[in-house]
């Protein structure tokens, strides 16, 4: 069975925002906090982020780089990549649907 | 203050990502949003590490089972353009037909370690299906290899077997139930996005185009050339489908991406 994001519970939403985040390139954790930040408004604390890197990294849909000044790149995997593209088109999916319903009841 | 907020994590924790995450808090000042999450970070690395083998295992019979699949798809290809095109050329002739029974049988069991293996990858988004494109080939795979074991044990590829079928007939339709099911995981894994959606689209022309053209070499409908035409597309894309697909995976449960490009398409 493939490993899915909401099996990660409440850390289900800052994993996906992290795969996003690496998904245009390797980054490490403070580039990927600064990124998150800056790409959706709100702040990625540091437990939060690492408690996330650690399942995504234990599930193989992330994996660390060799690290450089003591900071460690981590980059999506094939997996991960495929992972996000399903949690992507579910998530529109729904948007899809959600605004679809709220164009008739407000039509 | 930053040693101290690290040293609240477990030892294992700490081997693995101490030296980063105190860089991490050192590239600003600590807020009390910071120093909170940090402080649940650590209890959630004492709770969580207790399942970190378990994690490990479990993405390791991830990758496995992909990789298994692929491979088996490959080999599964290559037993059946092997039989697809013995029989095409062997035209009904005894001299190769042992080799062609020989391939489908290799090629229909391959084929349902390979639904197996790539199945397990997509059963979450299309369950229904992925299970019918089991269920069908493995019911498709129990005629074949009945009515091939029939045929040696009897001798007669004649002989009447079950309902007025010869053994013949018998492996003849498990063979086409197999195809069937390929045909019903092309259209899941199309729809899943999961694995190259061209190795699906070639693998569902070929499984679908299979019984016209089947029928159209035997000269049951329409002009030589038509029957020509389906039958050599049916014969080049099921196989080549199969193993597009079993690349596709072994590229998948293998390689990283450096960026969502890198996904199959």
């Amino acid at each position: 069975m493939v490993t899915s994001l909401p099996e990660l519970g409440r850390f289900a939403e800052p994993a996906l925002i992290i795969l996003v985040s690496l998904s245009d390139g390797p980054k490490h954790g403070y580039a990927i906090m600064a990124d998150v930040e800056s790409g959706t408004g709100r702040p990625l604390g540091p437990g939060t982020l690492y408690a996330a890197l650690a399942r995504l990294e234990e599930r193989g849909l992330i994996e660390a780089l060799a690290p450089v000044d003591r900071r460690r790149p981590y980059r999506l995997t094939a997996v991960g990549a495929t992972i996000l593209a399903e949690q992507l088109r579910e998530l529109s999916d729904f948007a899809d649907l959600g605004l679809r319903r709220l164009g008739r009841s407000t039509g | 203050m930053i040693e101290q907020l690290v040293r609240l994590y477990p030892a294992r924790w700490r081997a693995r990502y101490g030296d980063e995450f105190a860089v991490v808090l050192e590239e600003r000042p600590l807020g009390p949003f910071d120093v909170a999450d940090v402080l649940l970070g650590a209890l959630d690395a004492h709770l969580h590490l207790r399942g970190l083998g378990a994690a490990s295992e479990h993405r390791k019979g991830f990758t496995m089972s992909l990789r298994i699949g692929g491979y088996a798809a490959i080999v599964a290809g290559l037993f059946w353009l092997v039989a697809l095109v013995g029989n095409a050329i062997n035209n009904g002739g005894e001299s190769g037909s042992a080799v062609i029974a020989i391939s489908v049988v290799f090629a229909t069991v391959t084929t349902l370690i390979a639904l197996v293996g790539l199945g397990a990858f997509q059963a979450r988004r299309h369950p229904l299906l992925i299970w019918a494109a089991f269920a069908v080939p493995a019911f498709g795979a129990v005629l074949g290899l009945v009515g091939f074991a029939a045929m040696i044990i009897l001798g007669d590829s004649d002989a009447e077997l079950v309902g007025g079928m010869s053994a013949w007939g018998l492996s003849t339709l498990g063979v086409l139930t197999t195809v069937f099911g390929s045909a019903l995981f092309a259209i899941a894994t199309w729809l899943a996005r999961s694995l190259s959606r061209g190795g699906a689209a070639l693998l569902g022309i070929g499984a679908l185009l299979m019984a016209p053209a089947l029928a159209g070499a035997t000269g049951a409908f329409g002009p030589p050339v038509i029957s020509f035409v389906l039958l050599a597309l049916a014969i080049i894309a099921f196989p080549v489908g199969w193993m597009a697909l079993g690349v596709s995976a072994l590229r998948v449960g293998r390689g990283p991406a450096v960026s969502m490009g890198g996904a199959p398409a």
